[in-house]
């Protein structure tokens, strides 16, 4: 029993939320899955379809590429803002935290006039006598895709990885030059075993946030690239379509992100980093 | 106004913690404290009191009425919480008036009962600020301002001072005391600070893994403790293990003690206690047998330790078999020490 | 390090200064940057009529999923806070893991089969988007009232407030709701934040006449440069003034919070 409030009062207050997230969350979902596991040939049409292997493949490729270079971009910013003092921090934080809540098609927009086929960067590389070709061409390949994801990912790792790097002992580092280290192996040795939790977790967030999202990617090519997102995308959009083999593709994307995320929370949860936001 | 606790048991949920057949009675204009080690059960018998929880078996008796049910703000009881929990929106006296509020007290009298409460702790001139312009001590006056403020059936003091500065800790025990006397109300007091339970306490209760082990005033907890961990728990202590070999006679892990032996046969195994400030020292000019009526233990051994405290020194001397801790205000070395008869207490076995 | 995070930060800003620049630019076409300028395109937005419709169904739909937010996600963070015991806590973990592990995308997909049946034929309505935008932004409220609430210490205050001899109402009147407004204002902003340039699973379940203003603006995309970009920072400073207000109002409470520890 608690003080605060009823039992009866709390079951109260659970119940419209309860409702919605039923309704609205677990209703859907659950159609979806029942879709793909009533048709038994679902799954064989989804994996005899070249173009759900070459989504596939672009995917994996999309949510290993853009958390990995997130990650980076975001652990040497996280070190910096962690040396801020704590105003400058703030001001900082804000400024960073302000694409989470982009729409994705802000971002794809803003990359079409920076690295688009006459995008700002190309034109200024073609100056310098690349190829106008190439470098436009690179926004719209996963690997640019990863590049544009990354400018709401990086946000994400930053807010993730910041709290354990500040609240890591900094004497520590001090302590293990004392003690003969040079400076990058005292990161190495010494901090990077404390706040590697935090990465972990940050990497499984970002990563499944890039699989699932397709807004900026239709915004940027269409359904031009290969990302499983996309092909279920067309496969929903298109009328007349095999809706059981969408509801299998639906399934398989779930499973890469349900696998991706209980990995972080079983890393994440040993270090004690929890932060979630949502995605794009 | 009596608060009554009788054959009280709780265990938590899904734990095997929890307080065990606790009968207790705090009479009007008396202030009983509870002390114990952190997992002891202390915190729980104010938990119960207050309405946080309710007991698997026995009642809790407010003025011979049974509010084992009620729920808190039914209980008219007044609680100072360990971080005072003043409501950081409100201005002190509207945290003062709040109680008043919540009765349905007009605007106006419950605004000068609360600054007049205020004035009762010395805060009144602070009255419009916000609780985070206070230093601990502060909030502190304030805490027990509005835990008083609409006359309760008793006072709960929650670890009070642990929040508080050393220094301002004795201040502040005494402020309490004397808003609790000024009051006149029945009042618990939880805390791990034995000195601090003894020097405001009327009655102290010593729990021990959920049970009640001793209770009685200051007085009788320090000088004849129930058993070892009372002694030990409460005030420096020494205590050696014995038997007793024949009447006024216990042999110990140090040698031989003369005391007496009352109600105890020869073979008895029993702990010897001694208070540190009872081993008297002995100069070397001094004979073995210096003409005392009463028989006296003397050992001799070297000093383990020497710590100067001002006012007095505490040693540890060593001897063969173990070690002796005294407290002395002589400033000369010490090489043996007595032990009168009537400074030794025997206590069970462990 | 520093390198990186100045490189960084000119990543950050140099999409939305040619978003700004195009905007006002007369025109953009194979050059370093737009030349001329005008108010030409945003007049042209602004006299748009699907995109005024459009944008009058966001503000809409925005204020409905903030006051949702409030009236559900509110009193189920607090019944999470209050019960939190060991499977009460893992649900709620549970809530706020879900929208991550299942993609827009497929709850997008799960609407279309769910909300065009005969027996619940909602799909394309204004309600139902309204719906959605509530789904996707309640584990946001959740996760930030339930953790806000343990930083102020809410259990402690009311605990102190029932001894006074509060009841339950009163207490919610005088503590909780006072204690925890600014961080709800918080939450509602970025809420707001969320919902304006929610795309993913509006475009897909959106009525024609319901579309909000990021399904309409994908469009825009397809036409002229200085149109796409005016368009496009309407949309942006929308989401900057709500997410830099709920950053402000977030700090006044941290501030508050810090005064109260």
């Amino acid at each position: 029993m608690s003080v605060r409030a009823s039992r009866k009062a709390l079951a109260a207050f659970a119940l419209p939320g309860c409702i919605t997230l039923g309704l609205f969350f677990l209703l859907p979902v659950g159609a979806v899955m029942s879709g793909a596991l009533t048709d038994g040939g679902a799954f064989v049409r989804l994996v005899n379809d070249p173009v759900f292997w070459n989504g596939l493949k672009g995917t994996l490729v999309l949510g290993t590429a853009a958390p990995l270079f997130s990650l980076i971009v975001g652990f040497c910013i996280a070190l910096t803002l962690a040396r801020l003092a704590p105003k400058a921090r703030t001001a900082a934080l804000i400024a960073i935290s302000l694409p989470l809540t982009f729409s994705g098609l802000i971002v794809a927009y803003g990359f079409i006039l920076l690295l688009g086929r006459a995008g700002f960067v190309t034109l200024l590389l073609a100056k310098l006598g690349f190829d106008p070709a190439v470098i436009g061409g690179f926004i719209f390949s996963p690997f640019g895709l990863g590049l544009a994801y990354s400018y709401y990912l990086v946000p994400r790792v930053v807010l993730i990885v910041l709290p354990a790097i500040s609240n890591f002992d900094r004497n520590q580092l001090i302590a293990a030059r004392s003690l003969g280290a040079g400076a990058g192996r005292a990161l190495i040795d010494v901090m990077l075993p404390q706040i590697a939790p935090s990465l972990v977790a940050a990497f499984c967030l970002t990563s499944a946030v890039a699989v699932g999202a397709y807004g900026t990617a239709l915004a940027l090519v269409g359904t031009q690239v290969n990302i499983l997102p996309l092909v279920l995308y067309s496969k929903i959009s298109e009328t007349g379509t095999d809706l059981p083999a969408a509801s299998a593709a639906s399934l398989v994307l779930i499973a890469i992100c349900v696998l991706i995320i209980s990995l972080g929370e079983a890393v994440g949860r040993k270090g004690g980093a929890s932060k979630v936001t949502r995605q794009n | 106004m009596t608060l009554k606790y009788e054959n009280v048991s709780f265990t938590y949920p899904g734990a095997t913690t929890g307080i065990f057949d606790i009968s207790l009675e705090i009479g009007k204009g008396e202030l009983l404290a509870i002390i114990g080690a952190s997992g002891s059960g202390k915190s729980t018998i104010l938990k119960l009191l207050a309405g946080f929880v309710s007991p698997d078996r026995g009642r809790i008796v407010i003025d011979d009425k049974d509010v084992s049910a009620l729920s808190p703000e039914a209980r008219r009881l007044g609680v100072v919480f360990q971080n005072y929990a003043l409501f950081p929106h409100m201005r002190l006296w509207e945290n003062v008036a709040y109680p008043l509020k919540v009765r349905g007290v007009a605007k106006g009298e419950r605004q000068s009962r609360a600054l007049d409460m205020l004035g009762r702790v010395g805060m009144r001139n602070r009255a419009d600020d916000l609780p985070a312009a206070l230093s601990g001590g502060q909030q502190q006056r304030v805490a027990l301002a509005r835990a008083l403020v609409f006359d309760p059936q008793g006072l709960l003091l929650d670890e009070p001072l642990s929040a508080l500065d050393a220094s301002l800790r004795v201040e502040m025990r005494d402020e309490i005391l004397r808003v609790q006397r000024a009051s006149g109300i029945a009042t618990l007091l939880v805390t791990h600070d034995q000195e601090e339970a003894l020097s405001i306490a009327d009655k102290v209760a010593v729990m021990r893994d959920g049970r009640l082990v001793q209770i009685g005033t200051p007085r009788e907890l320090y000088e004849t403790p129930a058993n070892a961990y009372v002694a030990g728990f409460v005030g420096q202590s020494n205590l050696w293990q014995g038997k007793v070999r024949s009447h006024g006679v216990v042999e110990s892990e140090i040698g031989s003690f003369a005391c007496d032996t009352q109600g105890r046969s020869p073979g008895d195994a029993v702990t010897v206690f001694v208070r540190p400030e009872r081993v008297l020292p002995v100069a070397d000019s001094e004979p073995k047998s210096a003409g005392g009526e009463l028989p006296a233990s003397h050992f001799s051994g070297v000093v383990d330790a020497d710590r100067y405290l001002g006012p007095i020194r505490r040693i540890d001397l060593k001897v063969s078999g173990g070690l002796i801790r005294l407290e002395t205000h002589l400033r000369d070395a010490v090489t043996s020490v007595r032990i009168p008869a009537d400074a030794i207490r025997l206590l069970p076995a462990n | 390090m520093p390198i990186v995070a100045i490189a960084y930060f000119l990543f950050l800003f140099a999409p939305v200064l040619l978003l700004a620049l195009g905007s006002f630019g007369e025109s953009w076409s194979n050059t370093l940057l737009p030349t001329g300028f005008t108010w030409r395109w945003y007049e042209e937005v602004a006299a748009d009529p699907s995109f005024r419709r459009a944008f009058v169904t966001s503000l809409q739909i925005v204020g409905i999923t903030c006051v949702l937010n409030v009236l559900v996600g509110l009193p189920l963070a607090y019944a999470i806070q209050v019960g939190a015991k060991g499977g009460v806590r893992l649900a709620a973990r549970l809530v706020t893991l879900l929208p991550v592990a299942v993609p827009d995308l497929v709850l997008a997909f799960g609407f279309i089969l769910v909300f065009s049946s005969d027996q619940l034929p909602w799909l394309g309505s204004f309600w139902l988007l309204a719906a959605g935008h509530l789904v996707l932004t309640l584990p946001y409220t959740v996760t930030a009232l339930v953790a806000d609430m343990e930083q102020l210490r809410l259990d402690e205050y009311e605990h102190a407030a029932a001894t006074l001899g509060a009841s339950f109402f009163a207490r919610i009147r005088d503590i909780v709701f006072p204690l925890l407004g600014p961080s709800l204002v918080s939450s509602m902003l970025t809420v707001a934040a969320l919902s304006i340039g929610e795309f993913q699973l509006s475009n897909l379940i959106a009525g024609f006449l319901s579309r909000p203003y990021p399904v309409v603006l994908l469009q825009a995309f397809y036409g002229a440069t200085g149109f796409a970009c005016a368009a496009t920072i309407v949309l942006l400073l929308l989401a900057a003034i709500a997410s830099l207000a709920s950053s402000l109002t977030s700090r006044l409470s941290n501030n508050k919070k810090a005064a109260a520890a």
